[in-house]
């Protein structure tokens, strides 16, 4: 199959969530440029604008919503599947990140992070998986997963137990949706320089953020490199892989 | 619930357009009623209109009819 382009979205429609900045905005340009018409969501209307400044010249269409109002998640994916078509693709990138210890982890710090990490990027994909809304022949799911849903890390108790969930979820979801042909995967980032690491890491002293950074072989992450592998996991020429949650750390877990 | 409102919640459980789901229609017709799709009834139904189907009346759902007289039994379809 010479000339057969590795990774190609003409024609496909994907919905990006989290798309005001860091990872989501990364992916949002990089399946732009693979050719994807893109249906960007987040809180923020003039961050969105500031994403599809940087995109491709493919199409777009801006979606403003609060992911944690879950019951207007699915009004709102049929009203734009009505809008554009049939969507093949979900990322939900939109996320939170909060460092608490145990002793300050009370049962209510863990509502908000698992209603945006995980309550909302299932709500999202049963959305877009609905036969009305989907594509007939398939299509692609990835949630974002981190790679505190494998190792230890202090701190981030709530947090690495909503991304376990996510994790789990992808498997699960990828067995029951494969006879559909729609695949469901995730992608477990390390340490990546965004504005909401920065801002999680801002409570640790000088030393431990140094520390927290040098623990990383390869250094601190970009969001282009979890972009790159996104655009690989969803891309409509990838047909067999499906339930994965591909690390992207610098060699942080390998240690 | 009237005739087309109930087509229309079961086009709905099912994901199906509405004009797909007639009194004629049959479970191999709907993509959706599958084995996850039975399962989605039995919920939809339990949760929407407090009916939970027994062994047989679960066998039995072969058809958009079998659902609508299901209602029916259950007071639920004028």
């Amino acid at each position: 199959m010479k000339g057969e382009p590795f990774i190609d979205f003409a024609g496909k429609k994907v919905i990006v969530t989290g798309a005001s900045s860091g990872v989501g905005r990364a992916i949002s340009i990089q399946l732009s440029r693979c050719g994807a018409t893109l249906i960007l969501i987040g809180r923020n209307r003039e961050s969105l604008m500031e994403t599809t400044a940087s995109l491709g010249s493919g199409d777009y269409h801006i979606i403003v919503l609060d992911l944690t109002e879950h019951e207007a998640i699915l009004p709102k994916i049929k009203e734009i599947s009505l809008q554009v078509g049939r969507i093949y693709g979900l990322c939900h990138a939109a996320g939170m990140d909060e460092i608490r210890p145990l002793s300050s982890c009370k049962a209510e710090r863990f509502k908000p992070l698992f209603d945006i990490n995980l309550i909302a990027g299932i709500e999202l994909t049963r959305a877009v998986c609905r036969r009305d809304v989907m594509e007939e022949d398939g299509g692609s799911i990835l949630l974002i997963s981190s790679i505190a849903a494998i190792v230890g890390v202090p701190g981030h108790v709530a947090y690495s137990a909503s991304k376990g969930a996510v994790s789990a979820a992808v498997r699960t979801l990828a067995i029951e949706l494969a006879k559909r042909k729609i695949r469901v995967n995730a992608i477990a980032p390390g340490l990546i320089r965004t504005d909401m690491t920065v801002k999680a890491l801002s409570v640790l002293p000088e030393q431990q953020r140094r520390e927290v950074e040098e623990a990383h072989p390869l250094g601190i992450g970009n969001p282009e490199d979890a972009a790159r592998a996104a655009a690989f996991l969803l891309a409509p020429q990838n047909t067999w892989i499906t339930g994965i949650d591909l690390v992207i750390d610098g060699g942080y877990t390998a240690q | 619930m009237d005739l087309t409102q109930a087509l229309q919640w079961i086009a709905e459980i099912f994901e199906e357009p509405a004009e797909n789901i007639t009194l004629d229609t049959n479970r191999e017709d709907i993509k959706g009623w599958d084995s996850l799709g039975v399962l989605t009834l039995m919920a939809a139904l339990d949760e929407g209109f407090g009916i939970q189907l027994s062994e047989d009346e679960l066998l039995e759902m072969r058809t958009v009819k079998d659902i609508l007289e299901l209602f029916r039994r259950h007071g639920h379809l004028q």
